[in-house]
C-alpha cells in the first residue's frame, strides 16, 4: 500500500509548515520539506556562497566551526545510533543502507512511536529509497563530521573510536545518555544550543525563557468555514488574526506591536500569487482555502522567529535544533499545552559559569569556561514537589466539567513546565511515585489507565510522544487526595481554584 | 408602638414567580453535577430519568443474546463486555444505562423479557477506585455485600416462606403490597397474629430439593434443631460469610451454597453488572491479572462450583476502551480467551459496543430531562426554551459526551433564568454564554501566561 502519512519529522514541522506542502525536495533533500516561506528564507540565508559577508550577516558564532543554518537535515539522534549499529556490522555501504532501513523501521524513527503511519509494500518505492538514501546521507555526513565514522575506501565505511564508544553508550547507558554525549559533539562543532538557549533567556526573561507561536485557525477565531468564499472574507480573517496576535504579544511578551503593515504584505502576497482576486467581492477556489491558511501559518510563524525572537536562520534549522534539543532533554518544545493554541518552547537548561546546585547536570564546557547545564532533579528529593506540581496540575485540567480521569499528556506539559524538567524526566519522577503509591506510601492515590490509545484515534495524538510507565504507554490520570492532605495550603489552593 | 405590631411601610408579594417558571419548568432539570449515584434520592443523578431509545441498539444486544436466551441451556453466554469505544469514556451513560438495565431486569425478574423462561435476578457492583480490589477473593466480597445490599437475601427467604405458606396454611391470605408483605414474613408478632406455627413452616422450607446438599452451618438452617426457630435474615449471612475464611469457603458460599438458595426461591439465573472494572486491573501486577483471570473461568466455566457447572451467574464487565489491551496477555494466559475472547477479529455476540451519542441523542436526552420537571400544560414543543440549533451547538460543543452535555444545559438554563427578556435559549444564547462561560473556566485552568513555573536560571544561580 502506499504512503498515507507524513512521517513524523513532517508531523513535527506540520506546525510551522502546515498540512500538504509543495515541496522542493530535489533541492532540499528528500526527508526535509520545506514550506514556500523558508525557501525565499532559504535563499535570503543561504543564497550564493559569499553572499553571507555582503549581506553582513554573522553565521559563524565563536570559534566554532560550523555555522548554525548547516545543519544536517535531519531530526532524530537516534539515526546515529542505528547508522553506528550497522557499521559495526557491515563494512559494504549498500548493506549498510540496507541494515539502516531495517533498523530505521525497528525503531520507528520517522514515524509516531505510537504506530507506523506509512504501511509500506516489502519493496519500497524508488522516491522512498530516495528518501531513506538522503536521510542516510545526511546521517554519514555528520558522524564523519565527529568522526564516528570514517570512510577509508570508496563505498566502504568504518566506525572511528568516538563512534564505537558511543554505540557503548546507548548500549550501556541508553537513549537519552547517548543523546546527551551526541550534545557533546554538536555544541563542538555548531554552538547551536547554547545560541538558541540564551536567545530565548533573552526574550523572555520575566518568563524564564519562554517562546510562543500563537496559531489560529479561522474556527479557533469563530469563522465558519463554510462562510469564508471571497477575498472580503480572508480579509476579515486576516483582520481578527492580527488583532488576536496582537493581544498575545501583549499578553505573553509585554510588548506593543503593530501588525497592520505585515498583515498588508500578507494579503498582497496571496493577491500577487494568484490565489485570491483584488476584488473584495470575489470568490477564490475553494480548492484552494487550506494553502491559503498555511500561507497565513507560515507567514506569522516566521515573523515571530526572525522579527519578534530575532533568531537568525531559517525556520528548519530552528525546527531540527529545537527537536535535538528536546531528545537532550534541555529544550522543551510542545504543540499540546493546554489552553494554548499553537506551540511554546522553553528551555530545560541554563548556561552558566556554574551552578551548586545537584539537580544540574554539566553536558558541556564552551571554551569561554561557561557550561551547558541539563535540569535533572534528583528523583527522591524532589518527590514532593512534584507531586505537588502533579495534584495542582490535576486540578487545574479536571475543571468543572471534567470526569476522574484527564488526560496524561495534557498534565505532562503542565508539570514539565512548572518544574521545567524534560518529558523524560517527567517519566521517571512518574514511575517513582507511582510505585510508592501501589505500595500505600503515598497520602494521594493515583491511578493510571490505558482509555483507548491514542493510536487507534485521531491524528492529532500521533504527534504527541506516549507516556510509559511501568513498561506500559499510559494516557489518562485520575487523582485521589486524601483527607488529611486536603488542608495542606497547595492543595487547599488548588481545590479551591478548582471549584471557584 | 410594640415591635411586634409593627409593619414594614411595603408589604410582601402575595405572589412571585418561580424562578424557571417562564420556561415551563418547575426547577432546572439538569444536574450540577452529572455523575450517577444510584443511592442518591435527586432524580437528576440516581438515574431515574433515563431515555431508553438513546441506548435502544446496546439494550436490545443484551436482551437478545442473554436475557431471552434459556438459562436452563448450559451453552448461554455467561460472560459479556459492554466496551466503550470512544476515548475518555467516563461520563458517556454507562452508569445510568446499567442502573436501568438492572432495574429493568428486577421489575419481573426477566421473567416478562423472557417470556416466562427465566426468573433472574440483576446485581449492581462497582469496585472502589482506589485500588482495594485487586485479587479475585476480594472481588467475590464485593459481589457478596452487593447481593445482601440489593435486599436479594431477604427476598429469596421470603419468598421460601411464602411457598411454605400456602402450602402449610393454604387459607391465610397474603398482602398484595409486596413490601409489606416482606415486612410481615420478617416479623415474628405477624405469624403469632396469623396464628401459623414457624417451625412447621420451615420444615416445609427445610424439605425443598435444592436445600438438600447444603452444610448444615448454612444461615438458612439457625433454627434447625433448636426450640425456638429464628426468623434467618440478611444480617445472619453477614455474619456467617464474615467468619468464613477468605478463598476457597467464600467462593465455595457464593458460587455453590447461595446458589442452591436461590434456585430454592425459584430463580434460574442471576446477572451481576460490574460497573468500571478497570479499577481492578489498573491496580494489579501481570501475575495478579493471570490469577485472576484464572480463578474468574474456575468459577464461571470450568470449577467444580455449582456456578461453573450451571451458569447461574452471567456476568458483565463494563470496560472503557483500551482495557481489553491491558488485560489481554492475562487473558490468553488464563486460557479465557478461548472461552471467551476479549479481542475477536469478529463480531461476537457478546460483545457489546459502548457508542458515542449522536446529534439525535443529544436532542432526546434534553427532551427527557425536560420532560420530568415540566409543568403540566406548559406547551407541547418538547425542546422549550432549547431550540433545535441550540441543541446542536450543546452537544458539539460538549463533543456529544453526556455528562458534558447536561452539565452544559445546567449552566445554560440557569444563565437564562436571571437574564430578563431571555424566553428561549437559541444558538446565539449558548455561543455568547459558551464564551462567557470558557472565560470563567479559564480562570481556574491555568494559562500559559499564568500557569506557575520555576525560574531555572536563579536555581542554577543560587
Amino acid at each position: 500500500m502506499a504512503r498515507q502519512r507524513g512521517n513524523l519529522q513532517d508531523i513535527w514541522s506540520a506546525f510551522m509548515n502546515g498540512p500538504k506542502l509543495r515541496t522542493t525536495r530535489s533541492r532540499y533533500g528528500p526527508d526535509c520539506r520545506c514550506p514556500t516561506p523558508s525557501v525565499q528564507q532559504w535563499q535570503v540565508t543561504y543564497g550564493q556562497p559569499g553572499m553571507y559577508h555582503r549581506l553582513g550577516v554573522h553565521l559563524m558564532r565563536n570559534n566554532s566551526s560550523k555555522p548554525i543554518h548547516s545543519v544536517r537535515r535531519f531530526y532524530f539522534l537516534e539515526y546515529f545510533y542505528i547508522l553506528l549499529k550497522s557499521v559495526e556490522k557491515y563494512k559494504d555501504k549498500n548493506k549498510v543502507f540496507d541494515s539502516f532501513k531495517i533498523l530505521k523501521k525497528q525503531h520507528r524513527l520517522g514515524e509516531s512511536k505510537y504506530k507506523s503511519l506509512v504501511v509500506e509494500d516489502e519493496n519500497l518505492s524508488k522516491t522512498q529509497l530516495d528518501r531513506y538514501r538522503y536521510t542516510f546521507e545526511q546521517v554519514i555526513d555528520e558522524a564523519k563530521d565527529y568522526r564516528l565514522v570514517r570512510e577509508p575506501a570508496l563505498g566502504k565505511l568504518a566506525l572511528g573510536e568516538p563512534g564505537r564508544r558511543l554505540l557503548r553508550r546507548y548500549e550501556e547507558n541508553g537513549l537519552l545518555e547517548f543523546n546527551q554525549s551526541l550534545c557533546k559533539l554538536m555544541e563542538s562543532k555548531y554552538e547551536a544550543f547554547r545560541y538558541i538557549i540564551e536567545l530565548l533567556y533573552k526574550m523572555n526573561e520575566s518568563k524564564s525563557g519562554l517562546i510562543f507561536f500563537p496559531v489560529y485557525s479561522p474556527r479557533q477565531l469563530g469563522f465558519d468555514r463554510s462562510q469564508i468564499r471571497t477575498t472580503a472574507d480572508i480579509t476579515d480573517y486576516a483582520a481578527r488574526l492580527v488583532t488576536q496576535l496582537e493581544a498575545d504579544i501583549q499578553k505573553y511578551l509585554g510588548q506593543e506591536k503593530y501588525l497592520g503593515k505585515e498583515n498588508a504584505k500578507i494579503l498582497a502576497k496571496l493577491i500577487e500569487s494568484g490565489l485570491l482576486k483584488k476584488e473584495r467581492k470575489s470568490e477564490f477556489s475553494q480548492e484552494k482555502y487550506n494553502v491559503i491558511i498555511k500561507r497565513f501559518r507560515d507567514f506569522w510563524i516566521t515573523y515571530f522567529l526572525q522579527d519578534v525572537y530575532s533568531y537568525k536562520y531559517s525556520l528548519t534549522s530552528f525546527d531540527i535544533w529545537t527537536y535535538r534539543a528536546k531528545q537532550i532533554g534541555i529544550i522543551q518544545a510542545t504543540e499540546f499545552f493546554p489552553n494554548f493554541y499553537g506551540r511554546i518552547i522553553y528551555p530545560t537548561s541554563v548556561v552558566v559559569e556554574s551552578t551548586s546546585s545537584t539537580d544540574f547536570k554539566s553536558l558541556y564546557r564552551y571554551p569561554d569556561g561557561k557550561r551547558l547545564y541539563a535540569h535533572e532533579p534528583n528523583v527522591e528529593q524532589n518527590q514532593d514537589k512534584f507531586i505537588d506540581c502533579l495534584v495542582n496540575g490535576y486540578f487545574d485540567l479536571r475543571g468543572r466539567y471534567m470526569s476522574y480521569f484527564i488526560n496524561l499528556s495534557a498534565l505532562r506539559e503542565l508539570v514539565c513546565y512548572n518544574m521545567k524538567i524534560s518529558e523524560h524526566f517527567f517519566e521517571r519522577f512518574l514511575e517513582h511515585v507511582y510505585r510508592l503509591n501501589l505500595a500505600g506510601e503515598l497520602k494521594i492515590g493515583i491511578s493510571l489507565e490505558v482509555d483507548r490509545l491514542p493510536e487507534e484515534t485521531t491524528a492529532m495524538y500521533l504527534k504527541q510522544e506516549p507516556v510509559t510507565i511501568d513498561g506500559r504507554k499510559r494516557n489518562i490520570i485520575a487523582i485521589d487526595v486524601t483527607k488529611d492532605r486536603l488542608h495542606e495550603p497547595t492543595i487547599e489552593k488548588a481545590l479551591t481554584l478548582w471549584t471557584a | 408602638m410594640n415591635r411586634l405590631l409593627r409593619k414594614p411601610s411595603r408589604s410582601g408579594l402575595r405572589e412571585a414567580p418561580g424562578k424557571f417558571e417562564k420556561f415551563g419548568l418547575v426547577e432546572n432539570p439538569f444536574p450540577s453535577e452529572p455523575v450517577v449515584n444510584k443511592d442518591s434520592t435527586d432524580r437528576r443523578i440516581n438515574g431515574d430519568i433515563y431515555e431508553i431509545e438513546i441506548r435502544r441498539k446496546e439494550y436490545e444486544q443484551i436482551e437478545r443474546n442473554f436475557l431471552k436466551q434459556p438459562q436452563l441451556d448450559p451453552n448461554h453466554l455467561r460472560l459479556g463486555f459492554i466496551i466503550d469505544t470512544s476515548y475518555i469514556g467516563r461520563g458517556n451513560g454507562k452508569s445510568a444505562f446499567l442502573i436501568n438495565l438492572q432495574n429493568g431486569i428486577n421489575e419481573e425478574y426477566c421473567l416478562d423479557i423472557s417470556d416466562g423462561e427465566n426468573k433472574c435476578f440483576a446485581v449492581y457492583v462497582t469496585p472502589e477506585p482506589g485500588g482495594r480490589t485487586k485479587t479475585f477473593p476480594s472481588f467475590v466480597d464485593l459481589i457478596f455485600e452487593s447481593i445482601v445490599r440489593s435486599n436479594l437475601l431477604d427476598i429469596s427467604v421470603a419468598i421460601l416462606l411464602i411457598d411454605a405458606i400456602r402450602e402449610v396454611y393454604p387459607n391465610i391470605e397474603l398482602d398484595d403490597d409486596e413490601d409489606l408483605l416482606i415486612e410481615n414474613l420478617s416479623s415474628r408478632a405477624w405469624y403469632s397474629t396469623k396464628e401459623m406455627d414457624l417451625s412447621r413452616l420451615f420444615t416445609s422450607i427445610y424439605a425443598n430439593e435444592f436445600l438438600q446438599d447444603l452444610p448444615p452451618e448454612f444461615p438458612l438452617f439457625l433454627g434447625r434443631g433448636s426450640l425456638l426457630i429464628d426468623l434467618v435474615k440478611s444480617a445472619h449471612f453477614k455474619s456467617y460469610y464474615a467468619q468464613l475464611r477468605k478463598g476457597k469457603d467464600r467462593l465455595e458460599f457464593v458460587f455453590s451454597h447461595l446458589i442452591r438458595l436461590f434456585q430454592a426461591a425459584g430463580f434460574n439465573g442471576a446477572y451481576l453488572l460490574v460497573d468500571d472494572f478497570e479499577r481492578i486491573p489498573t491496580f494489579q501486577s501481570a501475575r495478579q491479572k493471570t490469577d485472576f483471570a484464572l480463578e474468574l473461568r474456575s468459577c464461571l466455566f470450568d470449577g467444580l462450583y455449582l456456578n461453573s457447572r450451571l451458569g447461574f451467574y452471567n456476568f458483565f464487565l463494563v470496560l472503557h476502551a483500551g482495557v481489553p489491551r491491558m488485560i489481554a496477555e492475562a487473558w490468553q494466559e488464563s486460557g479465557m480467551e478461548n472461552r471467551c475472547p476479549i479481542s475477536p477479529s469478529v463480531e461476537s455476540r457478546h460483545i457489546i459496543p459502548f457508542e458515542k451519542l449522536s446529534k439525535d441523542h443529544a436532542s432526546l436526552l434534553l427532551q427527557t430531562y425536560l420532560a420530568a420537571y415540566k409543568i403540566e400544560g406548559s406547551g407541547s414543543n418538547q425542546l422549550f426554551p432549547f431550540t433545535t440549533e441550540a441543541v446542536s451547538a450543546i452537544g458539539e460543543s460538549s463533543e456529544y459526551n453526556a455528562a458534558k452535555i447536561l452539565k452544559t444545559s445546567y449552566d445554560l438554563l440557569e444563565q437564562a433564568a436571571i437574564e430578563d427578556g431571555v424566553v428561549e435559549i437559541s444558538e446565539s444564547f449558548v455561543d455568547e454564554n459558551r464564551g462567557r462561560h470558557e472565560t470563567a473556566a479559564d480562570k481556574a485552568v491555568r494559562t500559559i501566561d499564568n500557569a506557575p513555573a520555576m525560574d531555572l536560571l536563579k536555581k542554577a544561580q543560587e
